[in-house]
């Protein structure tokens, strides 16, 4: 149930608020543009950079609205020459010591101190003087650099190291205009990526984006990981020449603000090189490009059995079942081996079959068995009058597991991976490849761990020849 | 016994046993006529004390001058519930050392001030939070404690009645900032001494998140004479809006330096000429900083006619502050004080806010851009704009303490400081 509604008014507008709301969220709720640094809806309030600071009828001195709560008719300005030039000058102290490195700084085109400049600034700066100097280039962890020079103290990372993963690594030293951001620790909690998220300037940035693309050449397409069964909303970042990250879109249901460090990895298939582009045909142990003809051609007669994997979208396996209607010894499905315990608490979940849930109800609504038992006696009634349809799951933590699955296919007469990449030596058992489309080329939904219904949206798209399990199954028949 | 070995309760309310050698000893403290009012408040109730107090017109003597009265009047009633009172005596600010004085001669006076505090609050743990530097304050103070422990005026049951109350004295690391309330109570819990957001204030919401009254050591030290001798008596010294007697430490150009107590409203002239002989060196009053480092500083001529209470310094642009007066004459340049003021604050910023943490380096950059042959003579101009920008807008009052004195400086003496900014060289 939602709190009840109050009127509050901003710059002479009159806001439909949540009682008792914070102040600053509140106007960011309803579109209003505050300034602020250190704010952030995911994080308990510092109230430090003095960026959001607000005038209200009948309180003497200005104040952050970021330390207020709305209180019904409140009337608040932001538009005042007063505080237009508190934030102006906040702005400005802001970048006294900040080294305007953006020409070789990742975060330009993504920063809060130009875009800032742009909309509270436009002043000639009056700093001729030394500025204070302080570690740059820092490897901090696995996947973050730390420049603590361009660091404006905000103090979020400190907050999310402190309250989000309870890993207290980043911390401030030393006082005045000295004091440094510091990693104590390694980063070593499995969010650190997230504080590259959150830092508003290009104090934090990630290992794996850094020096790679221009933000502004990139586009987003928002979709859902497919790391786990948890299903964060995430935005894949990518452009002509390929995709570069991955970010965590808020979700009020599911992660909130946050994702996952094995989450940003998702995107790293879809343009890499060992794409699968074509049907391919093993011949001497290399995979040689065939079509898709030659392929089926080849399996006519055999009796056609499918492994699916646990990752594909609910229209996929509903299509499938429409169109493959064998018997049920025909069909298995394929899970990952949990990973790690359950959930650790925050976003992570041990199952790894994003769509495991969807998988299962698809299965039984056509009259088959999901079941691992399912998935022996497929295994163990394979023979040479057979042709196996194997559906490699795109993220595998665990390879091994896989490879397992593959060697006991070795009865069968004919071996086909529907696949998207051939990263895997594993792979070589197979006789045929076909590619398959990756997770962000195609549209759809899957259902989390929750039985929420998420939404993929299809994005870009790498490899033309890449097709739906559909598509093959009605080149099979 | 001699006259000489009591109190003198007539002339002053705080410096009362000082004359008396070794008063820092309980017993004689008690044959000077102390720990009298703690008898008496325990009679009186604590509603009648809070009363008396507020009676007094008593002010808040760490700086801001809020009555003391009103404050207590903040906090919660309930008397069950867990909170704290906390003695700042961490006096940091530069030029002033009125409640080390106090302490280090009669640690007595502070501690039946607490207990009178504590029970009229119904706070049942007290901490004295002391500037690390006074490290041989902190030992008279906990000695002082420990013999109110033996006589049974602090600890369980105290004068056979349900209050009890524990002071612990905790030395802090040194830092200006942690003289900031709740700078004190983030160091206090172990923090890194920075202030928090206000609101919630510490009298709601304070240390360990629990009601916490912070009042400086001078304030606390003065509720035994207001208890003894009646709020309304209080009011013979001072002003209407500024009553009773204050500490002043003098320092600077002057042939007696020192602590002197002495009612508000007292003529600066009078505290320069009679109670400090005079201005030294080259005998000719330059300036004169009232209230500590932060304090605008006033002019010879505003000196020489303001008087010593909240308004008549506020009515000159500058404030009372810790009543630390620094006394300047001819011989001083300007363009030092403000380099040392802006080095001090620079130095002490927590680094928390934007404003501060960028502004209080910046203006101590600009003073010093002659050193690197950079200055010019907009940088005046430049100083004023950032330090008037950097006022009212972080957590703490840092930011404005950096802001004020420069800000002074430059409206009073913009002619010196011009010529000592234009001078290159290393001074």
């Amino acid at each position: 149930m939602g709190k009840e509604k109050i009127t509050i008014n901003w710059n002479g507008k009159d806001l439909e608020v949540e009682e008792g709301s914070n102040l600053l969220k509140a106007a960011l709720d309803n579109g209003i543009k505050v300034a602020h640094y250190c704010y952030h809806l995911g994080l308990p309030v510092a109230g430090v950079c003095r960026m959001c600071m607000v005038e209200q009828e009948g309180v003497p001195r200005p104040f952050p609205s970021c330390n207020a709560n709305v209180a019904p008719g409140i009337k608040v300005r932001n538009d005042s020459e007063k505080v237009k030039n508190m934030v102006e000058w906040a702005l400005q102290l802001h970048l006294v010591n900040h080294p305007l490195d953006c020409p070789i700084c990742d975060q330009a085109g993504e920063c809060g101190l130009q875009e800032y400049y742009l909309n509270y600034g436009l002043y000639d700066s009056s700093m001729i003087d030394q500025k204070v100097h302080k570690p740059k280039v820092q490897d901090i962890g696995r996947n973050v650099m730390l420049d603590a020079e361009r660091c404006i103290l905000c103090s979020r990372c400190v907050r999310f190291t402190d309250h989000i993963t309870q890993s207290f690594e980043m911390g401030i030293v030393n006082r005045g205009d000295h004091a440094t951001i510091v990693a104590h620790d390694e980063l070593h909690n499995d969010y650190a990526m997230n504080l590259v998220d959150i830092c508003p300037v290009g104090a934090l940035t990630s290992k794996d984006f850094r020096f790679k693309q221009r933000v502004w050449f990139l586009h987003e397409e928002i979709t859902t990981c497919i790391g786990c069964e948890t299903g964060c909303k995430v935005k894949i970042s990518y452009n002509e020449s390929g995709a570069y990250r991955v970010k965590p879109v808020f979700d009020s249901e599911v992660n909130g603000y946050w994702m996952c460090d094995d989450g940003r990895d998702i995107y790293k298939h879809l343009s890499r090189a060992d794409r699968v582009f074509s049907p391919m045909k093993k011949s001497q142990g290399l995979f040689l490009p065939t079509d898709e003809k030659t392929v089926f051609e080849t399996v006519k007669g055999k009796k056609a059995k499918f492994i699916l994997s646990a990752g594909l979208f609910n229209e996929e396996y509903e299509q499938f079942f429409e169109r493959f209607r064998a018997n049920k010894e025909q069909v298995a499905l394929y899970t990952l081996p949990n990973m790690g315990e359950d959930f650790d608490g925050i976003l992570i979940r041990g199952n790894k079959n994003a769509n495991l849930k969807g998988a299962e109800a698809y299965f039984l609504k056509a009259g088959h068995d999901p079941s691992v038992e399912q998935f022996n006696r497929l295994l163990s009634s394979l023979s040479d009058k057979d042709v196996v349809f194997v559906v490699v799951p795109e993220i595998l933590y665990n390879q091994d597991h896989f490879e397992t699955l593959v060697k006991k296919l070795s009865k069968a007469k004919y071996k086909i991976a529907l696949t998207t990449n051939d990263s895997m030596m594993i792979l070589q058992e197979f006789d045929f490849l076909l590619p398959l489309k990756a997770f962000a080329e195609k549209a759809g939904t899957i259902v989390n761990f929750n039985s929420q219904e998420r939404h993929m949206n299809a994005g870009k798209i790498f490899v033309p020849e890449a097709k739906e399990l559909a598509h093959y199954v009605e080149a099979l028949l | 016994m001699s006259e000489n070995l009591k109190a003198n309760f007539e002339k002053y309310a705080l410096l009362s046993y000082h004359h008396i050698p070794e008063v820092h000893k309980i017993d004689i403290y008690e044959s000077a006529g102390g720990y009298v009012s703690m008898h008496k408040a325990f009679k009186m109730g604590p509603d009648k004390i809070k009363e008396e107090v507020k009676e007094s017109g008593l002010r808040g003597r760490g700086g801001a001058g809020f009555p003391c009265g009103t404050k207590w009047g903040f906090f919660s009633k309930d008397r069950k519930q867990k909170k704290y009172l906390l003695c700042n005596a961490d006096e940091s600010e530069p030029g002033t050392f009125k409640d080390r004085y106090l302490v280090e001669k009669n640690p007595h006076i502070l501690i039946e001030g607490m207990i009178i505090s504590a029970f009229a609050l119904g706070v049942d743990k007290a901490y004295i939070y002391i500037r690390g530097e006074f490290y041989q304050q902190a030992k008279i103070l906990e000695n002082a404690i420990e013999e109110a422990y033996a006589k049974k005026y602090l600890g369980k049951n105290i004068l056979g009645s349900d209050f009890d109350l524990d002071i612990t004295v905790h030395r802090g690391a040194g830092a200006y900032i942690c003289g900031e309330e709740t700078g004190m109570i983030s160091s206090l819990e172990g923090k890194k001494g920075q202030p928090k957001l206000k609101p919630p204030f510490p009298a709601i919401k304070g240390y360990r998140g629990l009601p916490t009254m912070v009042n400086n050591v001078e304030t606390l030290s003065a509720v035994p004479w207001i208890v003894n001798f009646g709020g309304k008596s209080y009011r013979q010294w001072g002003t209407e809006k500024s009553p009773g007697t204050k500490l002043f430490s003098i320092s600077g150009d002057v042939f007696r330096p020192g602590v002197i107590e002495v009612p508000l409203g007292i003529s600066l002239k009078e505290i320069i000429d009679n109670h400090c002989h005079g201005v030294s060196g080259s005998r000719i009053l330059k300036a004169v900083i009232p209230g500590g480092s932060s304090a605008p500083i006033l002019t010879a001529e505003e000196a020489m006619e303001v008087t010593m209470d909240y308004e008549a310094i506020a009515a000159k642009g500058s404030m009372l502050g810790s009543g630390a007066i620094i006394v300047l004459n001819s011989t001083r340049n300007i363009g030092e004080i403000l380099k040392w003021t802006l080095e001090f604050y620079h130095h002490e910023s927590c680094g928390q806010c934007t404003p501060c943490r960028e502004g209080t380096g910046w203006l101590d950059s600009i003073l010093k851009r002659k050193l690197f042959h950079k200055s010019k003579l907009d940088d005046v101009d430049l100083m004023d704009q950032v330090a008037s920008n950097m006022r009212g807008t972080t957590i703490c009052a840092l930011s404005d303490a950096a802001a004020m004195p420069t800000q002074g400086i430059i409206k009073k003496f913009r002619k010196e400081l011009e010529t000592y900014i234009s001078t290159q060289g290393n001074n």
